[in-house]
């Protein structure tokens, strides 16, 4: 597995990331998600609390440092962050041409 | 405002929790656990959602800190917390209310639970042991009842350790399939 990984992400992660493009506290990121996917990806607190610690220890998300209200920590996605997204925009680009190939070849 | 408590010893937090969730159809909604003793306010039937959750950490520690005020912005109350347990409820009118939304996560938590149970259970078989060593000695093989208690207590403990485990385990197996 390489350094940004190559296995493919959750759901659950893939849309953390994306809602993370700019700087939101956990409730917001729970918003923008349910926004994103007009509901179809619930995103359960606790769900919520585990993937932001692993993208933090991974260093695919940071906190943000002094807002001065502790309680409300806000998080960003970083630079190996958008990486992992590109490599699995690729990922999903190549399952996207495949299985369309196999249900046109279905409808021929 | 009518108040009832009601005792009972709940080893399963999935069934405690079902439980809770029918009073809370019935209109009776908890509002304090402590060892046992569940005490209920009476209100509009299923006005809450109950959900029980063993937090990874203790209660003071910065990341629950972090964790329980990310609950409180998502519309969640803490109710009740009992060691590491913490009883939760949101209202049934913001929709459906889970913790835990994918496979990973639910996995975690019952691997946390069932680590929580293992431990009171090798302090249950450590206390068996002695009681069983002591009374060996004193030549008494008559039933002693405080080793009684300790051995339904093991029992009690070991089923839904069991299931957790088993639950894991059907979980883990459907990784391969699906998120």
């Amino acid at each position: 597995m390489g350094a940004n990984g190559s296995r493919p992400l959750t759901e659950t992660i893939f849309y953390v990331l994306l809602a993370l493009g700019e700087p939101l506290h956990g409730y917001g990121i729970m918003q923008q998600v349910n926004a994103l996917t007009n509901g179809r990806v619930p995103l359960g607190a606790g769900t919520l609390y585990g993937a932001l610690t692993n993208l933090t220890e991974k260093g695919w998300i940071r906190p943000l440092g002094g807002g001065g209200d502790e309680r409300r920590k806000e998080y960003v996605i970083t630079e190996a962050g958008r990486t992992v997204i590109a490599a699995e925009l690729e990922r999903l680009e190549e399952l996207v041409r495949n299985g369309r190939r196999l249900v046109k070849e279905g409808e021929a | 405002m009518s108040v009832k408590v009601v005792h009972r010893l709940y080893w399963d937090f999935e069934r405690e929790e079902r439980w809770l969730n029918e009073q809370a159809a019935l209109g009776w909604h908890l509002v304090r656990y402590s060892l046992g003793s569940y005490r209920f306010e009476q209100g509009e039937p299923g006005a809450f959602i109950y959900r029980i959750e063993l937090l990874p950490a203790g209660r003071g520690s910065a990341a629950s800190r972090d964790y329980l005020s990310l609950l409180a912005e998502s519309g969640i109350e803490m109710v009740s917390t009992y060691m590491r347990w913490v009883y939760l409820r949101r209202p049934a009118a913001l929709g459906a209310f889970e913790l835990f939304t994918d496979l990973e996560s639910r996995i975690g938590h019952y691997r946390r639970v069932v680590g929580f149970l293992s431990v009171i259970l090798a302090a249950l078989a450590c206390s068996a042991a002695a009681l069983i060593v002591t009374s060996g000695r004193s030549g008494g093989v008559v039933l002693d009842l405080s080793l009684v208690l300790v051995v339904v207590a093991l029992v009690l403990i070991t089923v839904p350790t069991v299931r957790l485990s088993r639950r894991v385990h059907v979980l883990r197996s459907q990784r391969q399939i699906y998120e």
